[in-house]
C-alpha cells in the first residue's frame, strides 16, 4: 500500500478519535475549565518583583547627613530601599500603623517600616551621648526585615558619627557573580509559565490515555487492525492525535499568557516536542486499558515526577542533577529560557536535544507497549 | 434501615478498599499535599534571604547569623564551593571568615571584606544580608553604637503563607477521603453491577449508602486529624477540633453520597466533581488572600466546615468561639439529608427500572 493510502488511513483514524474527544463530556468540560483556571490563576500573579523595601524616615535637619549615610560604603541601598521622607514623627508613626499610602519619588506606596531620628541626634553624635531611634514596623514585616533595619540605623549612624566600618570593603560596593539582574528579576508570572504548560500537556497526555483506554477496553483496536489499516497506522494515529491535542492546547494557552513576545518558533518547536513526548505518555498509560479510574491513576503516576521539574523552576537556582535527569527538563529549561530569560536558539540547542532525545525513547516505549498490547488482543 | 447489613457492606468495603487508588490518594495526599505547600509556598511568594559562609575557623559572625530570625544560613567547605552556589543562585550571597578574622577585627586592622552576591539575588536580600553581617562583624568588633535603636511593631502579624495554605491541605483531605472515597465507591459498585446484586438481597440501598458514608466519615476524619498533626496544628483544644472535624467529615461523606448516587458512571463523577468542586474550594482563597473582602468566604457552605477547624488549629480558638459556626455546620448537615434521602431513592429506582 503506497504511502497516500496509509496516510488517508491514519487521517481518518485521527478524525474518529478527535470526534471521539469532542464527544467525551468529561474532557469537553475540564479541558476549558483549566485553560480558564490556568490563565485565571497566571494573569493573578504579580508580573514583577519588589525587591524594594519602602522606609519612611523623619530626621530634622538630618536630610544630608541621612543622605551621606544612606549613600555610604556600608551597604549598596540603590534599589533595596525606597525612602519616603516624613515631616513629622507622628505623621511617619501613623502611617506605619494605618498602613496608609504615602506619596514618593515613584508613585504611592504603603509605609511598612518607619525610622524616626531624635530630633537632636546630631548634637548627641557629636557629644558622644546616647540617643534612641525608634523603627516603627508593621507586625507583617518579616523578622530578618526588621533585624536589618536596625542594623541599617545603627550602621547609618556609625556613618554619622564618622566612624569607620570594621572591615575594608572591596572596591565596588557589591561582588556580583553572574549577571546582575537587580531590578530585572524572574516575575513569578514568568516562574510559573512553564508549570502551566505541563500541567495541560500531562492533561492531554492523560485524554490521549482515556482513548486508548476504551479502545482496548472495547476491543475496537482489534476490529480496526482486521480493515485495511495495520497496527502501525493505528498507533500512528494515536501518537498523531495525542500530539495535536498536547499542542494545540498548550499553545493556546501560551498565547493566553503572553509566551510568545520572543523566539516564537523555539517555543513552539519546544512545545511540540513536549507534545510528542506526552503522546507516548498517553500511550503508556493508556495501554494498561483498564477502567477509568486504573487509567487516570496509572497517568497520575507518570504526572507526579514529569512535573517535578516544573516545580523546580519555580525557585532560584539550578535544579538538582536529579531533576535534570527527569525527561521534561530540556523542555521545561527551554521554556523559561526563552521567556523569562530572552534565550535564543543556541542558547537552548543542548535542552531541545535533550528533550528530543527523551521523545524518541518515550514515544518508542509507548508504542512498543501499546503495539504489544495491540496485538495480544 | 438495617445496621447489620450496613455494617456487614462496610466490612467488605474496608477489606476491598485497599485495592483502590482513590482510598490510596485519601492515605497519601496528606503527605505529598502538605511536602508540595511547605515548599512550594513556603518560599515561593516570601523567598527568606539565602546566606553561605565559609568559616575557616569558628568565628563568631558565623555562630550569631546562625541565631538570627529569617536568614537561611549555609555553611560551605570551600571558597570554590560557595563561588559556584552564588552563581547558581543556590545561595543569595557568600561570605568567607578566614583564619584569625575576629581577632583581627578586634585589633583593629580592618581585615578584607570577602562578601560577594549572586547575579539573581534580589536587591533588599543583599541589603539585608549586607546589613546584618556589618552589624555582626561591629558586635565582633565589641564597638557600642552610637545610638539605642527601639522596634515598635504594630497592628496584626499576617499568617505564614504555609500557613494560610493550611485550609486548602485540610478541605482537600476532607474532601478526597470524605466526598471522592464514597462517590468513586458507590459509581464502581453500579458500574460493575455489584451493587444491582446486593440490591436483590435484604439490603436495601438506604443500608448500602450509610455504609459508604461511615466509610467517607471516618476515613475523612482521621486522615484530616493526620493533615494537621504533619502540618503541627493541631492546635490547644483538642475537644472543639474534633467536635469541628467530625462534623466537617459528616457533611463532606453527606456529599459524597450526593455525588455518588447522581452519577451514572466515573466519567460522569469526575465531571461532576472537577465542576462543582471550584464551588467546594472558594472559601480557601480568601486565606491565602487575607486582604480580598473576608465576607465573600462567608457565602460558600464550606467555610463552615474550614473555618472553625482553622481557628482552632491556627488561631488557637475556643469551643465557644467557633459555636456559631458550628451550629450552621450542622444546619448544613441536616438539610443535606432529605436531598441524601431523595437521591438515594432515584437510583435504586434507576437500577431497578434497568
Amino acid at each position: 500500500m503506497n504511502l497516500k493510502r496509509r496516510a488517508a488511513i491514519v487521517r481518518a483514524i485521527v478524525a474518529k478519535d478527535l470526534r471521539e474527544f469532542s464527544r467525551d463530556r468529561l474532557w469537553m468540560v475540564l479541558t476549558p475549565i483549566m485553560l480558564i483556571f490556568y490563565v485565571g490563576i497566571f494573569w493573578l500573579l504579580p508580573n514583577s518583583v519588589d525587591e524594594t523595601i519602602t522606609v519612611g524616615i523623619y530626621g530634622r535637619g538630618l536630610d544630608a547627613v541621612a543622605e551621606e549615610a544612606l549613600q555610604s560604603d556600608a551597604v549598596a541601598t540603590e534599589q533595596a530601599l525606597r525612602v519616603v521622607p516624613f515631616e513629622s514623627a507622628d505623621a511617619l508613626e501613623a502611617a506605619v500603623v494605618d498602613g496608609t499610602e504615602v506619596e514618593g519619588d515613584d508613585g504611592k506606596n504603603t509605609v511598612p517600616v518607619g525610622i524616626a531620628f531624635p530630633d537632636d541626634l546630631t548634637a548627641a553624635l557629636a557629644a558622644g551621648e546616647p540617643a534612641t531611634v525608634t523603627i516603627y514596623v508593621d507586625a507583617a514585616v518579616p523578622a530578618e526585615v526588621q533585624t536589618a533595619m536596625s542594623a541599617f540605623v545603627r550602621e547609618a549612624t556609625y556613618a554619622m558619627a564618622g566612624m569607620d566600618l570594621p572591615v575594608t570593603q572591596p572596591q565596588q560596593q557589591l561582588v556580583v557573580i553572574g549577571e546582575d539582574r537587580a531590578g530585572n528579576q524572574v516575575s513569578p508570572q514568568d516562574r510559573l509559565r512553564p508549570l502551566l504548560a505541563i500541567m495541560i500537556l500531562l492533561v492531554e497526555s492523560m485524554a490521549l490515555a482515556g482513548l486508548v483506554a476504551v479502545e482496548i477496553q472495547s476491543r475496537t483496536a482489534q476490529a480496526v487492525v482486521v480493515t485495511p489499516a495495520t497496527t502501525g497506522d493505528l498507533l500512528t494515529a494515536k501518537g498523531v492525535t495525542g500530539t495535536l491535542l498536547a499542542f494545540s492546547q498548550t499553545v493556546l494557552l501560551l498565547l493566553l499568557i503572553g509566551a510568545f513576545g520572543f523566539e516564537p518558533l523555539l517555543l513552539l518547536v519546544a512545545v511540540l516536542l513536549g507534545a510528542v513526548m506526552m503522546a507516548g505518555v498517553g500511550m503508556l498509560a493508556g495501554s494498561a486499558g483498564r477502567d477509568f479510574m486504573t487509567t487516570i491513576f496509572i497517568s497520575v503516576v507518570f504526572i507526579v515526577p514529569l512535573a517535578v521539574p516544573a516545580i523546580a523552576a519555580l525557585f532560584p537556582g539550578v535544579a538538582s542533577s536529579w531533576v535534570q535527569l527527569l525527561p521534561t527538563y530540556g523542555f521545561i529549561e527551554t521554556i523559561v529560557g526563552v521567556t523569562a530569560y530572552g534565550w535564543s536558539w543556541s542558547d537552548s540547542s543542548v535542552y531541545l536535544l535533550i528533550s528530543a532525545a527523551w521523545c524518541v525513547v518515550i514515544f518508542a516505549a509507548g508504542w512498543f507497549i501499546l503495539r504489544r498490547r495491540v496485538e495480544a488482543l | 434501615m438495617n445496621l447489620r447489613i450496613a455494617w456487614q457492606v462496610l466490612l467488605k468495603d474496608l477489606r476491598l478498599g485497599p485495592r483502590s487508588p482513590i482510598l490510596l490518594w485519601a492515605i497519601i495526599f496528606p503527605v505529598v499535599g502538605t511536602l508540595l505547600v511547605q515548599i512550594v509556598f513556603g518560599s515561593l511568594f516570601a523567598p527568606q534571604p539565602r546566606l553561605g559562609i565559609v568559616d575557616e575557623s569558628g568565628s563568631e559572625v558565623a555562630f550569631a547569623m546562625a541565631e538570627v530570625d529569617g536568614i537561611e544560613l549555609t555553611l560551605v567547605e570551600t571558597e570554590d564551593g560557595l563561588t559556584q552556589l552564588v552563581g547558581d543562585n543556590a545561595l543569595d550571597a557568600g561570605l568567607v571568615l578566614p583564619t584569625g578574622f575576629d581577632a583581627r577585627v578586634q585589633a583593629g586592622e580592618r581585615p578584607p571584606l570577602q562578601f560577594f552576591v549572586g547575579g539573581e539575588s534580589l536587591a533588599s536580600n543583599r541589603l539585608i544580608l549586607a546589613v546584618t553581617t556589618l552589624d555582626l562583624i561591629r558586635s565582633v568588633e565589641g564597638s557600642t553604637p552610637p545610638v539605642e535603636v527601639e522596634v515598635v511593631a504594630t497592628g496584626d502579624p499576617v499568617l505564614p503563607m504555609s500557613s494560610r495554605m493550611m485550609p486548602l491541605l485540610v478541605l482537600f483531605a476532607l474532601l478526597i477521603a470524605g466526598v471522592f472515597v464514597p462517590a468513586f465507591s458507590i459509581v464502581q459498585e453500579r458500574e460493575s453491577g455489584t451493587l444491582t446484586a446486593l440490591l436483590v438481597t435484604p439490603a436495601r440501598g438506604v443500608d448500602v449508602l450509610a455504609a459508604k458514608a461511615v466509610m467517607g466519615m471516618v476515613l475523612a476524619f482521621l486522615m484530616t486529624l493526620v493533615t494537621l498533626w504533619i502540618n503541627d496544628a493541631l492546635g490547644g483544644q483538642p475537644t472543639a477540633l474534633l467536635l469541628s472535624v467530625a462534623i466537617g467529615a459528616v457533611i463532606l461523606a453527606e456529599v459524597g453520597l450526593l455525588f455518588g448516587s447522581a452519577a451514572k458512571n466515573a466519567k460522569v463523577l469526575f465531571t461532576l466533581m472537577k465542576s462543582v468542586n471550584i464551588l467546594l474550594f472558594a472559601p480557601v482563597v480568601f486565606y491565602i488572600f487575607p486582604d480580598w473582602p473576608q465576607w465573600i468566604a462567608q457565602l460558600f457552605p464550606t467555610y463552615y466546615i474550614i473555618n472553625p477547624i482553622f481557628e482552632i488549629a491556627v488561631q488557637d480558638a475556643a469551643l465557644a468561639d467557633i459555636a456559631p459556626q458550628l451550629v450552621v455546620a450542622v444546619v448544613i448537615s441536616l438539610a443535606l439529608i432529605p436531598a441524601v434521602v431523595v437521591m438515594s431513592r432515584r437510583m435504586t429506582s434507576q437500577m431497578a427500572a434497568a
